[in-house]
């Protein structure tokens, strides 16, 4: 009786073991493998060697925090990038666009389900010197010869923010839509200019939606690749591109997977902090 | 003169939610705005407190023009109907808010929010609690300590007592009547429920269709409605119609009784003035219903034409059993006359 009572009491268990497994299976185990691959000596393909962290000596010492920097700092610039320029076409969206809003946004929300490189490749043809979409068209029409920044840092970074303005754009655009019409207008009618009522009520209120925009933005440029190699010509390299080659051509596997121990802990430090403040509850409404 | 409406309209799409709206609302007055919803009266207070950009006219703060002034730079503070409290901030903070805006120091603006505490009856330790944990009759204290704290000229109020049951309703009514006699600040109120305006108000404006039909005190009002509309919005009572019978002769049509002298087109009696026994207008009524009000009874009367009267009689009138007739009359100092 006592033992019915129980495995009735607590049904959640096995509704939760199905995806339980699967995390387990490909979440929990690939980072265990990779974390023990990256104690083993370098250049090496066992899992039975003798423990060290050399790797971890030569991640610190063998000019890997360029490009660990580079990742840190794209996936910075792109998040502040895409939220001063998600937070106005929020609040368009949301208070003014009335029936265009939906259209407005699955025309944003559209480009997502073609491939990434897809569209950066599109970009790239855009973007191309002389005869590219850009250059071109200018030149022919209107006579202006312009340069091209294909090939650069700055055209990276500029695919990156073209990438993943979306995945700011729609959690800012529920975090707005958290924000009462009568809140701003009780701080209005209390003496507070747009700046005030913007940074005492609309920030904060909005926060949680900004917090999660923030952190799918800047997980997802910090493992970005694409844009550095198809725009940015590999004229920055990004950590995941110096990861890929330890893994490929300098067949040091060991290595790849220091670099990847750090940049996981990393982006740890940066998210769960944001993560355990965020009142996920006020997103859903209840 | 604090405030003056010089044919304030507003217009949305095709419909004109404030119509030609002029008022003039002396220093330190309570004034409340009542009417059903829809007429108008929310906006009316939103362009007042400049929430909303009028459509046309204009609004004039002590001869000086305000109509284009937005709600930041206008001395007057609003409670709103939901509160719009800050809930991301403490009581404290939420009362602090307008000083701050201000850049008033922050030991001063908590020496003034622990003085406003006071006004509104909440102990000091609500300073530094969140407004969530607030009960609703304490959140209705703390948005009105909010709206006092920026030293307003005018404070309006846009139904904020609609959502509260009937006795801390009835508590906040007496307090905030007793808080404008305190402050000698002009208040100005909306509701739907003229037994509210009645309590508190100095004044009352009737508003119907975007337009102001009657303005008074609640005595006024309540003696002589401007129209049916009006008379029928203070309650339960009784409106009769006069016919006339051309020769100089009228009756009233309801219970077919002659009146000799019709001040009016439609005559508004109240259930309590229609009483049991002889008088200057009087029928043979049958009662239909009766309804236990505590002090007194309701009964309603049908008449011989079918029409259905409500009196009021004080006690448990015993006698005036369904079913039974009974003779009724009123006074004719007791009607209330109306030409539309």
């Amino acid at each position: 009786m006592d033992g019915d009572m129980n495995t009735r009491s607590t049904p959640g268990r096995w509704f939760a073991a199905p995806v339980a497994v699967f995390m387990m299976l490909c979440f929990a185990a690939p980072i265990l493998i990779v974390t023990w691959y990256s104690l083993m000596p370098s250049r090496t393909f066992g899992l039975t060697g003798d423990l060290t962290l050399e790797n971890y000596r030569s991640a610190f010492t063998d000019g890997y925090g360029r490009p660990l920097m580079w990742s840190l700092m794209g996936a910075a610039t792109t998040t502040v990038v895409t939220a001063i320029l998600a937070w106005p076409t929020a609040v368009i969206l949301h208070r003014y666009a009335g029936k265009w809003a939906s259209v407005t946004s699955a025309l944003i929300a559209l480009p997502i389900f073609i491939s990434e490189s897809v569209r950066l490749f599109g970009m790239s043809v855009f973007l191309m010197p002389r005869g590219g979409i850009l250059a071109g068209t200018l030149n022919a029409v209107f006579g202006i010869q312009i340069g091209s920044i294909m090939n650069t840092w700055a055209a990276a970074q500029f695919g990156m923010i073209y990438i993943h303005l979306p995945f700011m754009l729609f959690p800012l655009l529920l975090g707005i839509s958290l924000i009462p019409a009568d809140r701003i207008e009780a701080a209005r009618d209390l003496g507070a200019n747009r700046w005030q009522s913007f940074r005492e009520i609309e920030l904060p209120l909005a926060a949680p939606g900004l917090m999660i925009g923030a952190l799918l933005t800047f997980v997802l440029c910090l493992g970005a690749n694409a844009e550095a190699a198809i725009l940015g010509g590999r004229a920055v390299t990004v950590i995941t591109a110096a990861i890929e080659q330890r893994f490929n051509y300098a067949q040091d596997w060991p290595m790849g997977a220091a670099l990847t121990v750090i940049v996981i802990a990393v982006t740890a430090l940066i998210v769960l902090p944001v993560l355990s403040r965020l009142d996920l509850n006020k997103l859903t409404g209840r | 003169m604090i405030l003056s409406l010089a044919s304030l309209s507003k217009t949305f799409g095709t419909t004109k939610a404030v119509d030609d709206v002029s008022l003039t609302i002396p220093e330190g007055e309570f004034l409340t705005i009542v009417g059903p919803s829809g007429s108008g009266k929310s906006t009316l207070v939103r362009l007042l407190a400049g929430l909303e950009t009028p459509s046309g006219g204009d609004l004039f703060l002590r001869e000086a023009r305000i109509t284009d002034t937005p709600a930041n730079k206008r001395p007057t503070a609003m409670v709103f109907q939901s509160l719009a409290l800050f809930d991301h901030r403490s009581v404290g903070q939420n009362i602090e808010f307008a000083m701050k805006m201000k850049g008033v120091p922050a030991l001063a603006r908590r020496a003034r929010a622990m003085e406003l505490l006071q006004l509104v009856r909440l102990p000091a330790e609500y300073y530094s609690r969140s407004v969530t944990q607030c009960s609703g009759g304490e959140r209705q204290r703390v948005a009105l300590a909010r709206a006092f704290a920026s030293d307003p000229e005018i404070l309006f109020f846009d139904e904020p007592l609609s959502a509260i049951d009937y006795r801390l309703r009835k508590t906040l009514e007496v307090e905030l009547k007793e808080l404008h006699q305190r402050t000698g600040r002009t208040f100005v109120y909306i509701t739907h429920s003229l037994e509210e305006a009645m309590v508190m108000s100095d004044r009352i404006a009737i508003m119907q269709d975007g337009r102001i039909i009657q303005t008074g005190t609640p005595a006024q009002i309540y003696g002589a409605p401007a129209n049916r509309f009006v008379a029928s919005f203070m309650g339960e009572v009784n409106i009769l119609t006069v016919e006339n019978k051309g020769d100089g002769q009228a009756a009233f049509v309801e219970i077919g009784q002659p009146i000799a002298k019709p001040g009016g087109a439609y005559a508004m009696v109240r259930p309590e003035a229609l009483a049991q026994g002889a008088g200057d207008i009087s029928a043979q009524l049958t009662v239909t219903q009766r309804l236990m009000l505590g002090s007194r009874t309701q009964v309603h009367l049908s008449s011989e034409t079918g029409a259905i009267l409500i009196s009021e009689i004080p006690g448990t009138a015993p006698d005036l059993l369904i079913g039974s007739t009974h003779s009724f009359s009123f006074a004719t100092q007791d009607i209330a006359w109306m030409e539309t």
